[in-house]
């Protein structure tokens, strides 16, 4: 379960990246001005971390989910409480005997 | 209902280790190899409510049931509940390794009054038995939150203040807890009396 939502945590991560907006260094640099430039870059930061707080929001939200006690939990939990309860019978009954 | 680590006093947590070390050997000796898968289905039972939460309003609740777990095992129902508590704080990291003691006096102590409460009021009629196993269920709780201001008290708050806080904010779980308990009770006396009788001790 852990695992799962780790691996999912880490896909969503590498999708956001590599569906951000292609590098500046692409472009011709000889017909675009500096200012257009700057434009640019401001507009292409914006954008990057608005996507990198969406998806601290989501890694936040990914590990409250896995602080919550989960099925193997309660099962543990059941499998100890019957083991225990098991051993004291069987002691129970060694002693009768 | 449950206290995290760092709350109490030393001295209290300490004593709450030793006063229900001393009640969990009484409750153990009160408890007959022929009603171990009875304590047993009834701490899974406590062990697992915990995970139930109700949304009421704004915020949500979860089941507790020592009134039940009391109205079933009598004075087992202490041992049964220490031994949920420690689970649920290893398996669910709810309440503190350190402060076990004091949550199993807590909601323990409670569920053996409640359990008392139980057999001299239960009657012999169905409908009675399920109205008193009601009434169990909302006193346990209203105890549970009462000693959790007697408790929280020692760690420097007021006691009337707390009190008033931890019994509003468990109202709508008093409730909740008369009405599942209430029902709970009714079945288990239409499908299976015997389970409402008392625990023997090894004595009977």
């Amino acid at each position: 379960m852990t695992r799962m939502h780790k691996g999912l945590a880490m896909a969503l991560l590498c999708l956001c990246l590599a569906g951000s907006p292609s590098p500046l260094w692409a472009q011709n640099p000889e017909d675009v001005s500096t200012k257009e430039v700057i434009v640019l870059l401001k507009e292409q930061n914006s954008k990057l971390s608005r996507d990198l707080r969406r998806i601290q929001r989501e890694i936040a939200a990914l590990r409250a989910d896995l602080d919550k006690p989960g099925v193997k939990d309660v099962f543990a939990g059941i499998g100890y409480i019957f083991g225990l309860f098991g051993a004291a019978a069987f002691a129970a009954s060694r002693r009768r005997e | 209902m449950h206290i995290s680590d760092g709350v109490l006093p030393i001295a209290v947590t300490i004593g709450g280790y030793a006063v229900s070390a001393g009640i969990a050997a009484w409750s153990a000796r009160r408890i007959h190899s022929r009603d171990l898968p009875k304590v047993a289905v009834v701490t899974s039972a406590f062990f697992v409510a915990s995970l139930i939460h109700i949304p009421f309003g704004p915020t949500s609740a979860h089941l507790l049931l020592p009134g039940l777990a009391g109205a079933l095992l009598g004075p087992a129902a202490f041992l049964s509940i220490s031994l949920g508590l420690f689970l649920q704080s290893i398996l669910f990291q709810f309440g503190g390794i350190t402060a076990l003691g004091a949550n199993a006096v807590m909601m323990g102590v409670p569920a053996v009054i409640c359990g008392w409460f139980f057999q001299y009021f239960k009657g012999r009629t169905k409908a009675r038995q399920a109205f008193t196993g009601g009434l169990a269920g909302a006193l346990g709780t209203f105890l549970s939150a009462v000693f959790l201001a007697g408790l929280l008290m020692t760690g420097g708050e007021d006691f009337f203040g707390v009190a008033k806080i931890a019994l509003i904010a468990h109202v709508p779980v008093i409730v909740i807890e008369g009405v599942v308990s209430g029902f709970t009770i009714g079945f288990l006396a239409r499908v299976k009396p015997a389970l409402l009788q008392p625990v023997r001790s090894f004595h009977d």
